[in-house]
């Protein structure tokens, strides 16, 4: 199907997106103040990855690499697993152990990096 | 790596431009444990004692102290003392025996110093050289010591000498005692356990030191005997003779099955010499401390765990310096054991292993387990990393390292191992502050649950529906007409066991399936990861297995909504019910292609827009395409509300969300009373970051169908988007309340709490306590 290549993580991140500009955003923004990079693959860590930066000190979800200097962390993940962490369904530390999230930078960054920051989808 | 790469440090200790071995340690090392031609080999087996994978680990700032230092023009430049040999050299200087050091400095200094070095190189066995026995005690010790590594080189027995006194104190005995035993091992791993023992002996009964681990603690009456005997044994050690003390034997055997490179490496990293053994244990105890704190989060396998704690404390409480240093060299296994059982691989049976069978314990664990990779390789190459790099590097270096392993399941225990127990504390630990243990116990329960649910998942994916033990309708006259029933009433979990039996006993009956999906869509777990009732649970407690392997056995569902549908549709292909249920199930999932593929099948199906289709649609098929035709359809009947439903559906798959919005508002013109249609609404709105709005809809759901499960849970989710956590707990509560496997809004549940900083009801959500939670957040 053509859409196939679109990844779950896309809905998630574009929610993020949205969810920055509320209030509630904004205080997640404030209380982390950093900057994240997320390369999603599709079915395999490295292949054909997706980058998005999280920068939560603006307030922003971009598609593309971080182009303000070096981001606080960037994370390695497949789509299902990205979904799986942020959602609360996978903790960060099992997703790290398992080798299914990579982690590059500042480890008290990625810390923060937790299914707190991200907004919930809501099901029909 | 293991020892060579312990002591030389690597390529990156040498000068630029020059060979590894031109680092003075390194030297050492190749000239002792080149001389083994058993250890060789093995080293030669290990990967990462080439330079070439090192250069860049290990201090390489050092090389700028290396040429600033007087005499690096020499290829054999000083030790560098804050380089690895330091590392070294602490050792020895741990327990405070600054003259061992010294006169261990002072054999390094001495192979600077090329006539000594061609002693120590010399082709051949070279006459002994004589040690020089006066001067300064430290002086003597050195040249002595020197001498018996000559032996090594040399293969020949080394003679005990007569030395002036030196002024040893218990603590440099011991750290002599123990360095040489361990090393003698490596020197002549192929001579005989006799000859190296008589070569120990000769050492240390030149030195006046007792081949007698017991110099601390209480000296019960029991080895009096022994001791004697030892005496008398040591006064007639002469060159080669073996020593012939049964204790001893055993006590060397003891060693020298653990003597390999790896064991004298881990044994080298803990560098705390003569209170090496302390501090490794204290090191366990706080790991088994913190499992001991675990405890609370009811994971009945901690029970097992705590047998462990206890039978460690076991061991600190026993004397016998036999079993003491078997557990110093057990360590290892010990680890591997402890980790073993945090994963529930190992269950400790009563009377299986019992405090009092420790010593027993100890050799039969090393017997299972004797073949397995060595933990002590894996910490001290982890260890060297530690060394060598920043912890974000460590990361690196950890995460490139998980994938060139092999299996999930050994990786985790491997790696878990590895992990340096102070790192893993702070790195987990910290993330919750001081709900460490909880928060690792989570990841645990995590853990287990991602490896029980993965053969469900695979299943689930294969439209395997999984059904629940023990139905109660099971044998029902008319379990459809019972699920129908319960299912008005909003009995949504009642209702899936009614419709389980019912498709149990008719499988092609397509409604049976469809309301069964339906229900676990509304009942909210869809998702389940699984779970089994207090009953349940605690009955797997009493008899110490794990309850989510139980689970496993008794029949555990994911995906359930997706499978039911999935069976429904094989018996009714075209129902447009279930084609639009299997199209709103995988838009919620997330999967585009699947949510398509299914709402393409509805308009297909359709007896009034399948003309619009067309039959012939290659695989390829365009979300616009679909789109474009469903916009036709809504423009031939604009007062048909499930057109606005698929329409909207599908404007939710492209986030389009207020075209989305549109259409459901359009649609509940025509069908206001439609309870999931307003939670439809809802989700999208919330979705599109209207949380406000979504929970109006979400009530008007709520209020024609007050047990929807589904929009009490989005409710949470609103609420908790919008940052009112406290308000989010109560619904998503309220939601458990009523469908406790509910498992979306356990896991939602649990970040509530944290970003409420409710953290002290953690538990209670961990452990599922309902009772508790609807205490302290009522609705």
């Amino acid at each position: 199907m053509a859409n196939s290549t679109q990844l779950k993580s896309d809905a998630l991140l574009e929610q993020m997106k949205q969810h920055l500009t509320t209030d509630a955003g904004k205080q997640i923004t404030k209380k982390i103040g950093l900057v994240y990079q997320i390369n999603i693959a599709p079915k395999k860590l490295g292949i054909d990855e997706v980058t998005y930066v999280v920068d939560l000190k603006k307030g922003e979800v971009t598609k593309g690499s971080y182009e303000g200097g070096k981001p606080d962390a960037t994370f390695s993940f497949k789509d299902e697993d990205f979904v799986k962490v942020a959602t609360g369904k996978m903790n960060p530390q099992i997703a790290f152990m398992r080798g299914a999230m990579k982690i590059k930078g500042s480890l008290s960054a990625a810390q923060k990096f937790t299914p707190e920051i991200f907004p919930k989808p809501s099901k029909m | 790596m293991a020892m060579r790469e312990l002591v030389t440090g690597g390529a990156a200790c040498a000068v630029p431009g020059s060979s590894s071995s031109s680092n003075p340690l390194g030297a050492l090392a190749n000239a002792l444990i080149g001389s083994s031609s058993k250890t060789q080999e093995r080293l030669q087996e290990i990967p990462t004692s080439t330079a070439a994978t090192s250069e860049s680990r290990f201090y390489t700032d050092t090389n700028d102290h290396l040429r600033a230092l007087p005499g690096s023009d020499f290829d054999h430049s000083l030790l560098q003392p804050h380089a690895q040999g330091s590392e070294f050299l602490s050792g020895f200087r741990s327990a405070n025996q600054n003259g061992f050091a010294d006169a261990w400095d002072e054999i390094q200094h001495q192979n600077q110093i090329p006539p000594h070095f061609d002693q120590f190189h010399g082709p051949g066995p070279a006459p002994l050289p004589q040690p020089t026995l006066d001067g300064p005690p430290q002086r003597v010790l050195s040249s002595f010591l020197h001498s018996f590594v000559e032996s090594s080189h040399g293969r020949i027995p080394f003679r005990p000498t007569s030395l002036p006194l030196l002024g040893l104190s218990e603590g440099d005995k011991q750290c002599i005692r123990d360095r040489s035993s361990i090393m003698a091992r490596h020197f002549f791993a192929d001579k005989s356990e006799d000859f190296i023992n008589a070569q120990v002996n000769a050492l240390l009964s030149s030195l006046e030191i007792d081949n007698d681990a017991r110099v601390k603690g209480p000296m019960p009456g029991r080895f009096r005997e022994l001791e004697d005997y030892w005496n008398e044994s040591q006064g007639m050690v002469r060159p080669g003779a073996p020593a012939g003390d049964g204790w001893i034997t055993e006590y060397s055997q003891h060693r020298a099955a653990h003597g390999d490179p790896d064991a004298w490496a881990h044994s080298f990293e803990q560098q705390h010499g003569a209170n090496g053994w302390a501090s490794e244990f204290e090191k366990e105890q706080s790991q088994l401390t913190s499992i001991d704190q675990m405890r609370g989060v009811n994971i009945s396998n901690f029970e097992a765990m705590e047998q462990t704690r206890m039978l460690a404390h076991t061991l600190a409480q026993n004397n016998d310096p036999k079993f003491q240093h078997g557990l110093l060299d057990e360590n290892s296994k010990f680890l591997q054991f402890v980790s073993k059982m945090s994963r529930g691989e190992l269950i400790i049976d009563d009377n299986q292993v019992k405090p009092a069978a420790s010593g027993d314990w100890a050799a039969e664990y090393q017997q299972q387990y004797s073949g397995a990779p060595s933990w002590a390789d894996e910490f001290a190459r982890d260890q060297a990393i530690l060394l060598s790099h920043g912890p974000n590097q460590w990361v690196n270096e950890f995460s490139t390292e998980r994938e060139q392993h092999g299996s999930v399941d050994d990786q985790w225990v491997n790696e878990f191992s590895k992990l340096h127990v102070d790192d893993w504390a702070e790195e987990f630990g910290q993330q919750v502050g001081e709900n460490s243990a909880d928060n690792w116990a989570n990841a645990y329960d995590e853990f287990m649950n991602e490896q029980v649910a993965a053969k469900q998942r695979s299943d689930a994916s294969r439209g395997v529906y999984v059904f629940s033990d023990m139905n109660p309708y099971v044998g029902h006259p008319n379990p459809l007409k019972e699920g129908q029933d319960l299912f008005r009433k909003g009995l949504l979990s009642e209702a899936v066991l009614a419709l389980e039996a019912e498709v149990l006993k008719n499988p092609n009956n397509a409604e049976g399936w469809r309301l069964l999906g339906i229900a676990h869509a509304e009942n909210d777990d869809d998702q389940q990861i699984g779970t089994l009732d207090d009953n349940g649970r605690n009955r797997h407690k009493e008899r110490a297995i794990d309850w989510r392997l139980a689970l496993y056995f008794s029949g555990y569902r994911a995906n359930t909504a997706i499978a039911a549908m999935m069976r429904a549709q094989e018996a009714d292909p075209t129902n447009l019910e279930v084609l639009l249920a299997l199209g709103v199930s995988h838009t919620n999932e997330l999967e585009q292609a699947a949510a398509l593929k299914y709402l393409y099948g509805w308009l297909r199906n359709h007896p009034k827009y399948g003309t619009l289709s067309t039959p012939e649609l290659p695989e390829s098929l365009y979300y616009a395409d679909v789109a474009r035709l469903f916009i036709e359809a809504s423009l031939m009947s604009p007062e048909d509300a499930d057109v606005h439903i698929v329409l909207g559906v599908l404007y939710n798959l492209s986030r389009e969300y207020d075209k989305a919005i549109g259409s459901f508002e359009t649609a509940l013109k025509l069908r206001p009373h439609d309870y999931s249609l307003w939670n439809k609404l809802g989700a999208t709105q919330a979705n599109s970051i209207q949380s406000a709005d979504a929970i109006l809809a979400y009530q008007q759901a709520l209020d024609l169908k007050p047990n929807y499960v589904r929009a009490w849970a989005n409710m949470g989710i609103s609420y908790a988007n919008q940052g009112m956590y406290e308000e989010s707990i109560r619904y998503y509560v309220r939601a458990l309340a009523m469908n406790p496997k509910a498992d979306n809004a356990w896991q939602y549940l649990r970040i509530s709490l944290s970003s409420a900083s409710r953290s002290d009801m953690l538990e209670a959500c961990d452990s599922r306590n309902l009772d508790v939670l609807q205490k302290e957040f009522p609705l």
